[in-house]
């Protein structure tokens, strides 16, 4: 009997500190609202077929003309054209800063070339 | 058309993430070691006998593969990327928890936040009649980026973040309907500036004297740090690497000097911004600028003021060299008025008029002019004879319409000028801000 009344009591307290543990637990959970914009959907585009061999093809290396990179952008031209002479390299400057858009030069690419190579950066 | 982009490893985060964005995600892509910039032939010819820095592979092969070897199907796909689900709610944690969260998530300034729960949100949404779920508008990190779209609640609940009040969102939801955000995807580490005028900046306690532009005013550090969240958080800004790349980034991110002007002491005919811009004066707009530095100047000169900010000008140097915005605290503005200019636009067409250019910064912004001068073409040849620590006569602040502006476009006020501050000294600020725009609080009240 004496057992008995002590295992119960045992049982009240710990029920007791179990559930006011949940209690103060759930009290601490508070939610919040999302503070993320919406991100738009992404059209994807196919890439242009790859033509599987580059001789005799002419390949464009357009600098966007980032500040004192040219040094580099020569060199590629000249490695490519050392390494790989059976294709043509064509150096060519973007019109205007990096930002701008060049039609002109991407319809020049599009009739005459069969790749192009865009670079550079800081 | 086959493309293979090359980009410096420094940006292969932006490079990989905006193909992506743009809808290739498959864009052959070459890195280059970093910097590129200022490297000899030597040296570039050494970095393409390398490696790619990213991928490892030997970089030439690597081009050649890019432009010739047949694509892989997933290449070829066209079709709709869905983002992932956007809940209106986070899932529930404890306030300790979910404020690290948005630490983690890069979705603060780093401060510790108001945690933005419905009940302060709704409260928050009480300071506008505009529904919580309208459109506000679209913002992006820059021009190349993808640009984010965002509602009134979601404004409100940035604004809630930053700890503004309830009658400052009109303010906020203005600032979010122009699109420009206050984190600026360059390398050159942009800042931002927000002027508020009209009466908004007196209903809600704005200061526009001692210490205008300093912590000091609930209203002026609250609009400028929620303009802060609500550019990382509603316009898709501010994560470093991918849409974040300023160098050094810059300390006025933080608040981006927002202050409203000192209209009621400014000399009579000096009209606020506002009003120079084409409101009425009963009514509260917020203008944006754009710029990289400010410089306080607490110097006193036998020099009239007017003289000591012309020389000023003429020697400052900064990223943007063809802007400016002079910040006068309202004595100076009074004694400027005494000394003959009788309205703002005439101090700031005496600057644009009377600047000079330092010799050297002259003639490395003026390639064409210094061909000319070496052909001893006039007045050039004699601008070269002076020397480059001579200053040549000419003006970087010119009247001209905005870069890329359509035809008819007015020309811009290369030179702005404001006045704020408490009258305890006759002291002045100035930077290469530039006036951006100016839109109506009224419109989100």
């Amino acid at each position: 009997m004496k057992n008995c009344s002590r295992r119960l009591v045992s049982a009240v307290v710990f029920l007791s500190v179990f559930c006011s543990g949940v209690a103060s637990a759930a009290e601490d959970q508070i939610r919040v609202m999302n503070p993320r914009g919406i991100m738009p959907a992404i059209q994807q585009i196919p890439m242009a077929e790859r033509p599987g061999a580059l001789d005799g093809k002419t390949i464009y290396i357009v600098d966007t003309k980032f500040a004192n990179t040219k040094p580099f952008v020569n060199a590629l031209r000249d490695n490519l054209a050392a390494a790989y002479p059976k294709t043509t390299w064509i150096g060519v400057d973007k019109v205007g800063g990096y930002m701008q858009d060049d039609p002109n030069l991407w319809a020049e690419i599009k009739a005459k070339g069969h790749g192009a190579i865009v670079l550079l950066g800081h | 058309m086959p493309t293979v982009a090359m980009v410096t490893s420094a940006f292969d985060e932006l490079a990989t993430s905006t193909a992506y964005k743009k809808g290739m995600p498959g864009l052959r892509v070459t890195f280059t070691p970093h910097p590129i910039t200022g490297r000899t032939t030597e040296e570039s010819n050494e970095y393409l006998k390398g490696k790619d820095p990213i991928t490892g592979n030997p970089m030439l092969e690597e081009i050649i593969a890019g432009l010739r070897d047949k694509l892989a199907e997933k290449d070829k796909h066209a079709g709709t990327i869905e983002r992932e689900e956007r809940p209106r709610f986070l899932p529930s944690d404890t306030a300790d928890n979910l404020q690290q969260m948005f630490h983690d998530k890069l979705w603060t300034d780093g401060l510790p936040i108001i945690l933005p729960t419905e009940e302060k949100v709704k409260a928050m949404l009480k300071g506008t009649s505009h529904a919580p779920d309208e459109v506000v508008g679209e913002m992006r990190p820059s021009g190349p980026h993808e640009a984010w779209k965002f509602t009134v609640e979601m404004v409100a609940v940035n604004a809630v973040m930053a700890g503004a009040r309830p009658e400052y969102l009109p303010v906020l939801l203005a600032i979010a309907s122009t699109g420009q955000t206050s984190l600026v995807s360059s390398t050159s580490s942009f800042a931002r500036m927000a002027v508020i005028n009209g009466p908004i900046r007196d209903q809600i306690q704005m200061n526009s004297s001692i210490g205008a532009l300093g912590p000091f005013n609930q209203a002026n550090s609250a609009i400028g740090r929620a303009w802060t969240l609500i550019s990382k958080n509603l316009g898709g800004s501010g994560m470093p690497g991918s849409t974040y790349l300023g160098s050094t980034g810059n300390p006025l991110n933080y608040g981006n000097m927002t202050f409203p002007e000192a209209e009621e002491n400014l000399p009579e005919g000096w009209e606020p911004l506002h009003v120079q811009k084409g409101f009425k004066k009963d009514e509260s707009v917020v203008s944006i600028f754009s710029g990289w530095s400010f410089n306080t100047i607490a110097w006193f000169s036998p020099l009239p003021q007017q003289d000591v900010i012309k020389n000023w000008l003429t020697h400052f140097f900064s990223f943007g060299t063809g802007s400016a915005t002079i910040i006068v605290d309202p004595i100076v503005a009074v004694e400027l008025k005494n000394n003959g200019f009788a309205t703002k636009q005439q101090f700031a067409d005496y600057l644009i008029e009377k600047s000079a250019n330092p010799g050297w910064l002259y003639w490395s912004t003026h390639e064409e002019e210094y061909k000319k001068a070496k052909e001893d073409v006039e007045p050039f040849a004699s601008y070269l004879k002076l020397g480059e620590t001579a200053e040549v006569p000419v003006s970087r602040y010119v009247k001209r319409p905005p870069r890329g502006a359509p035809a008819g476009t007015p020309p811009r006020n290369p030179i702005e000028v404001l006045a704020v501050g408490g009258g305890t000294n006759t002291y002045w600020s100035g930077g290469d801000f530039s006036h951006v725009g100016s839109v109506s609080i009224d419109k989100w009240r």
